[in-house]
């Protein structure tokens, strides 16, 4: 296949309308249409306007596959084609062997993957969406215990023997990431030594951020926390503009969202970031940095181990 | 998802029963990846070798998927022998997959 990355229309990216009106001209009921309705399709063809159009998945992941700034590992298949760490690490052998278990799927703002006490059907490998984890306190209240996204993958406990979840996994930032069943992925976990090595890495990372996010809780100032969380969930979704509602921070912070409202102003006025209509924008990332308390570059550090 | 091709396509010339194919992908798109792994295990299990696969990709070569009468990738179309017939997905429906390419389940 020839390389890829350059779409062939010189005009401006087609529009949601555009890509609609394309699919209505496919044969009702037709397998285009059932394909479609599937999630099996990456692309329409528009003949009146010689035009490819790309579903919204398909384009972020091809997007992310090219502005990716993280190298391939050393092992890996240079046209590694997944912008998932855990599975770009794998070799183009290992990768090939995997896919047909993986599914692509679009994820949706707010969307429960996992609940604590109950079955994991499906294990996530992220792509440019993020997911927190949530453990549960009190009165069915949540606190976020930990961040995924394109670095890791959400079901970790499955790799380590257990099938059920400890945490409600929820969808932080919409976007694209690929999925396989838990009945799939045991065995394939089983036999592959790289994608054994990549998730006991991965978890050994997750355990430390876990301390690590114990002792910031009782070390550092809601500010702090926050300019960390923004950083965080930037660097996983790969944006410096993050989807951010004071209710839902109130509860991934575990404090009332007084003091929520309070800190994000803190660092608006600082001009380190803007907010609005539920979008938080970095507008001085070195600045919000500083702000943030030293847990951000020491759990960062970890994914270097 | 498979249906007759509308535009038959002529068989290479001389006698052969190689199946020629012939995928429509979109680059490094995740269901294309998942369609190209997912031929190729089937190839591999009920041709062993007995095939020939071009991959087209889309958005490096539009026109010739649009002169082909493409309107969705992944898209797979047997081009040989005849009759032609094409399957739009990713092709995890492998019973499907060996329908159009008129193999049985459990066959060579």
């Amino acid at each position: 296949m020839a390389a890829n990355g350059h779409l062939p229309s010189p005009r401006a990216t087609p529009g949601p309308m555009v890509l609609r009106r394309v699919i209505n001209q496919l044969p009702e009921g037709g397998p285009e249409r059932q394909a479609i309705e599937a999630g099996e399709i990456d692309a329409v063809l528009d003949h009146a306007n010689s035009n490819v159009i790309l579903f919204p998945a398909a384009r972020r992941a091809i997007r992310v596959a090219h502005s990716s700034p993280s190298p391939p590992a050393p092992h890996a298949a240079p046209d590694t084609p997944v912008a998932n760490s855990v599975l770009a690490a794998l070799t183009s052998a290992e990768y090939r062997e995997l896919l047909p278990g993986l599914e692509p799927v679009a994820l949706r703002f707010g969307e429960v993957l996992h609940e604590p006490g109950a079955p994991i059907r499906y294990v996530y490998f992220p792509i440019d969406c993020t997911i927190c984890l949530l453990s549960p306190t009190h009165h069915q209240r949540m606190v976020e215990t930990g961040l995924v996204g394109f670095e890791g993958m959400v079901g970790i406990s499955l790799a380590l023997g257990v099938d059920v979840s400890s945490v409600r996994a929820q969808v932080q930032c919409a976007g694209a990431a690929l999925r396989m069943p838990a009945a799939r992925f045991q065995p394939a976990f089983r036999s592959c030594l790289s994608l054994q090595r990549e998730l006991y890495r991965y978890a050994y990372v997750k355990l430390a951020q876990s301390r690590q996010a114990v002792a910031c809780v009782a070390s550092h100032r809601i500010e702090q926390r926050l300019a960390c969380w923004i950083l965080m969930t930037s660097d996983r979704s790969r944006s410096s503009v993050v989807a951010l509602q004071q209710d839902h921070l109130s509860t991934i912070l575990g404090v009332r969202r007084a003091s929520v409202t309070l800190a994000s102003l803190a660092l608006r006025s600082r001009k380190l970031i803007s907010a609005r209509r539920g979008e938080t924008t970095i507008l001085n990332r070195a600045g919000l940095e500083s702000a943030s308390c030293a847990c951000y570059k020491r759990v960062e550090a970890l994914h270097s181990t | 998802m498979t249906r007759p091709s509308r535009k038959p396509k002529s068989p290479p010339d001389g006698l052969t029963t190689v199946v020629v194919l012939r995928l429509y992908v979109a680059g490094g798109a995740p269901n294309s990846m998942q369609a190209i792994a997912n031929l190729e295990a089937i190839c591999a299990e009920h041709l062993s070798g007995g095939h020939k696969l071009e991959i087209i990709d889309v958005l490096e070569d539009p026109l010739r998927a649009m002169g082909d009468g493409v309107l969705v990738t992944p898209s797979l179309t047997k081009l040989s022998p005849q009759p032609a017939a094409q399957v739009v997905g990713n092709l995890s429906d492998k019973a499907r997959v060996l329908l159009a390419l008129g193999l049985k389940p459990h066959g060579g």
